[in-house]
């Protein structure tokens, strides 16, 4: 499973995380990951593993630790509609 | 939110004000537009602030004026933008939308439109935005309703038109569209209406109420100041200008909003310095987001508005530091000030 943006939804780097915009709505969605996510994260291309081993190697976290956080920040975005999953 | 937590490297969305020309003088026109302005950019010079902008991720551009229409190359501009995936949303009064324009916009997800109308009868617009106007308006309100184009009625919300609001939502459900309220601030030719068209406190706290009453209604974040707690939680509670939006004016001047732009309040122009300069290091803008009026300091809604909308207390009170002088807040403390002398 990858991660994409869903329909009509952009997103920018901001030093504190990720700044979401849902352009139908005009709605803004903020979101403190700080380094951990990127917006190249969601272009389809990468599975929840690949994100895990770029964070993992960037930072001195444990695995363990960084799958934890990033599943809380991806299920977040899922649920608030800013990103989709789906197959590769 | 606390921009000090989230400090935005780029704006949202920004307004330009691609012209001054304009065939209406509506009598609150924000910008007193009228004729074209010397040395207005050109296409090109447009091009390239957009190519800044889109390299720095602005979300959307909202253009106004004057009439958006009347430049010559605007639908050209457009169509750039739109190849760079920004959105856009054009404020116009209605009078060019003609068959060729709206089936520009028709199945294009980027364009949202709104149509000014300030009034729900021709008697009550037309007073302020001129004969004649309100028909043609809707003329144009039609072809983009037969079209399904995205779009808005935009009420800015006078004296004159304030018993009318139940009507323009009406009005403009009737065309399947939803109603945009703007708040009506005294600069440009509205210092010369302020006085006739500026509402009452009771017809603030009635419009507060009427907001308050209807969440569906389109407000941006002109009304964080008089809003209840159940519609603030709806936006932005704080003003916007330079934190998250800006203004560009149709010579390239970059203004913290379009409501501000004198010469004093001007950050930098687009011709001589790069956006992101402006956006970043320019006096005027580090200053407008510190701007923390003093006598809201310890109002318990402080964190809420922030002081309210700088344009009303600057060009009113003369002081950008001096509160909001339409808030809420602000009438609790005159209440509390009346009742103590009584």
């Amino acid at each position: 499973m990858v991660f994409r943006l869903a329909d009509n939804v952009q997103v920018r780097k901001e030093s504190w995380g990720l700044l979401f915009y849902a352009q139908i709505q005009h709605r803004l969605f903020f979101v403190r990951s700080h380094d951990w996510l990127y917006p190249h994260y969601f272009d389809g291309t990468w599975t929840f593993d690949h994100m895990v081993k770029d964070v993992a190697s960037r930072t001195e976290n444990s695995a363990h630790l960084i799958e934890k956080n990033l599943q809380k920040l991806t299920d977040h975005l899922l649920k608030n509609g800013m990103v989709v999953h789906e197959l590769c | 939110m606390n921009y000090a937590e989230w400090p935005l490297s780029a704006p949202v969305n920004l307004t330009w004000e691609i012209t001054h020309k304009c065939n209406l003088s509506c009598i609150h026109c924000l910008s007193s537009s009228k004729s074209e302005l010397p040395g207005e950019l050109s296409l090109e010079e447009c091009k390239a602030i957009v190519d800044q902008l889109a390299a720095l991720k602005v979300f959307e551009i909202n253009f106004g004026g004057g009439e958006p229409f009347l430049k010559d190359y605007f639908l050209s501009l457009l169509d750039y933008i739109h190849t760079k995936g920004i959105v856009t949303c054009i404020s116009t009064n209605g009078t060019f939308l003609n068959e060729k324009a709206v089936s520009f916009f028709a199945g294009n997800s980027l364009i949202h439109i709104q149509v000014s109308l300030d009034g729900a009868t021709p008697e009550v617009n037309n007073k302020i935005r001129g004969e004649g106007t309100y028909h043609r308006a809707l003329e144009g309100v039609k072809l983009l309703a037969r079209e399904k184009v995205p779009f808005s009625l935009n009420i800015v919300v006078t004296s004159l038109n304030y018993g009318q609001l139940s009507e323009m939502k009406e009005l403009a459900r009737s065309y399947g569209a939803n109603l945009r309220v703007s708040r009506f601030r005294p600069s440009g030719r509205a210092r010369d209406s302020w006085d006739l068209l500026k509402l009452s406190t009771t017809q603030l706290e009635g419009l507060s109420e009427w907001l308050g009453q209807h969440p569906g209604i389109l407000t941006g974040d002109s009304f964080f100041s008089i809003s209840g707690k159940g519609r603030r939680e709806l936006g932005l509670d704080m003003c916007g200008a330079c934190k998250m939006t800006c203004c560009i004016d149709p010579c390239g001047s970059v203004y913290p909003c379009a409501f501000m732009q004198e010469t004093e309040f001007c950050g930098g122009n687009l011709r001589k310095t790069p956006f992101k300069e402006i956006w970043d290091s320019s006096p005027v803008f580090l200053k407008f987001r510190q701007l923390e009026p003093a006598s809201c300091r310890r109002c318990p809604r402080f964190s809420q508005c922030r002081g309210g909308c700088p344009a009303v207390a600057f060009y009113v009170k003369k002081d950008l530091n001096s509160a909001d002088p339409e808030c809420l807040a602000n009438w609790a403390r005159e209440e509390q000030i009346y009742e103590r002398t009584i």
